[in-house]
């Protein structure tokens, strides 16, 4: 009797045989081919408890914590660099609109910023009304979210191991953008006289302009100089202060405006 | 894998509920990590593994077939994650362990006579086995892994490794053997304690 090699047996053990009732029949038949087959079987079944470490009841939660972050960043990159911009025009173009108002003193100049913005959508159409409305706030929602984007960056630095080269090719795209934006909200907020708003963007500028010149990576040397400089500037905190601030400021937003509070 | 109350909430993620796919998450990381972790033998990597499913889960939820199970689904991009992963630090085909495994399995084998029944119920026969695990290369532990572990039919094994059928049958069988050669040992002496 010709004996069933091993091949065949394992890949009878997994149904994927040709021919499983002539194996069946020849191991009821074959005692030395039995033996072999009941071999790895055995083998297979201590491989089913080979232990996988445990992860506690809030694991789910752990991934997600972490999880989020990153997904919040996704959401935001398709129209990030478009957001931004469209953002830091429309403070531009309602800080100029107030001056020429206030120069006029007549009513607000809407025909004129209708015109400005006529060739944005109608989503930042009302964003200009709004800022129009209550520039203050609308200001301080706008930079709020530029902040959140920054705020991430920083955590992601300051976190990092000051040991090892630091791989920002992901970011570094995100930091050109937020040099941008974060020039035209300084500028607009010390216009305006909002120094606190302004000193904040300005601690943060050259961190961002070191970021987006840094290429792909950070050698340790530069991740080191960089946490020390946002650390010794408390800059995370302020920007958390601020950013913050923004959101409280949007929650209101988000709520009819009352026209006596004008 | 909880299929009937998937349906709902993968609808809701796919509609921009956020809450829904924080759900989702929580209730699929624990059946990740199991296959990332056999997938690549390392528990930091498993959990990069996870994270990584996720993400791209999100970015693809829109691709995703709502009559399709979402936690198979799910575990298909984990492997392919792992695979990713695996590859990018070049220990596809490479063992995982080296000599570490082979170590232990060579002290493993000596060590069995004397004592086989003290061994057979200790914590070291599992690490023996997770050596054996280690000692196959990539192509065959993750071939092993999907056959045994989860269930993938041979057909789609060669797709997910990129060869034909019949080699990726041949990769399994020689994961088979390897394991044999390497836990046999104890399968003996259990056999004959148990007779």
């Amino acid at each position: 009797m010709q004996h069933l090699n091993e091949e065949l047996l394992v890949a009878h053990y997994y149904h994927d045989d040709e021919t499983p009732a002539a194996v069946e029949e020849h191991l009821r038949a074959c005692g030395e081919c039995r033996a072999q087959y009941e071999t790895i079987r055995r083998v297979l079944a201590l491989v089913d408890d080979a232990p996988v470490p445990e992860r506690g009841e809030q694991y789910g939660e752990q991934v997600w914590n972490r999880l989020r972050w990153k997904l919040g960043r996704e959401r935001r990159t398709g129209v990030r660099w478009q957001t931004l911009v469209a953002a830091a025009a429309l403070v531009a173009i309602a800080f100029f609109g107030g001056l020429l108002w206030q120069k006029r003193n007549v009513a607000p100049a809407l025909p004129e910023r209708s015109v400005a913005t006529s060739a944005l959508p109608a989503a930042a159409k009302e964003t200009a009304n709004a800022i129009a409305a209550s520039p203050d706030r609308v200001l301080l929602v706008v930079v709020g979210d530029h902040l959140d984007s920054s705020e991430r960056m920083l955590v992601e630095l300051a976190n990092a191991d000051p040991k090892k080269t630091l791989d920002i090719s992901s970011q570094q795209r995100r930091a050109v953008d937020l040099v941008a934006s974060n020039r035209i909200y300084r500028q607009t907020a010390a216009q305006r006289g909002d120094e606190r708003i302004a000193a904040v963007l300005n601690d943060l500028e050259p961190v961002l302009v070191e970021l987006s010149h840094a290429g792909s990576s950070l050698t340790p040397e530069e991740v080191s100089a960089l946490q020390k400089r946002i650390d010794a500037k408390g800059l995370l905190f302020k920007v958390r202060v601020v950013s913050a601030q923004g959101g409280r400021a949007e929650q209101q937003r988000a709520t009819p405006i009352d026209s006596n509070s004008l | 894998m909880e299929t009937t109350t998937d349906v709902g909430t993968v609808g809701r993620a796919r509609h921009g509920d956020p809450d829904a796919f924080r759900q989702l998450v929580e209730r699929h990381s624990k059946p990740i990590f199991r296959v990332a972790y056999r997938m690549t033998g390392n528990e930091h990597d498993a959990d990069d593994v996870v994270q990584e499913t996720f993400l791209r889960a999100y970015k693809q939820l829109e691709q995703f077939e709502e009559r399709a199970n979402f936690g198979t689904w799910l575990h298909r991009i984990a492997v392919n994650c792992s695979l990713d992963l695996l590859r990018s630090r070049g220990r596809h085909d490479k063992h995982y362990a080296g000599d570490t495994a082979d170590e232990l399995l060579q002290g493993e084998i000596k060590a069995v006579d004397p004592q086989p029944d003290r061994l057979l119920l200790s914590v070291e026969l599992q690490q023996h086995v997770t050596a054996a695990l280690e000692r196959l290369s990539g192509n065959e532990r993750t071939a092993f892994v999907l056959r045994h572990f989860e269930g993938m039919p041979v057909e789609e094994i060669g797709k997910t490794l990129g060869i034909q059928v019949n080699a990726a049958k041949h990769t399994i069988f020689r994961a088979v053997r390897k394991l044999r050669e390497a836990l046999e040992p104890f399968v003996r002496s259990s056999h004959a304690t148990s007779q």
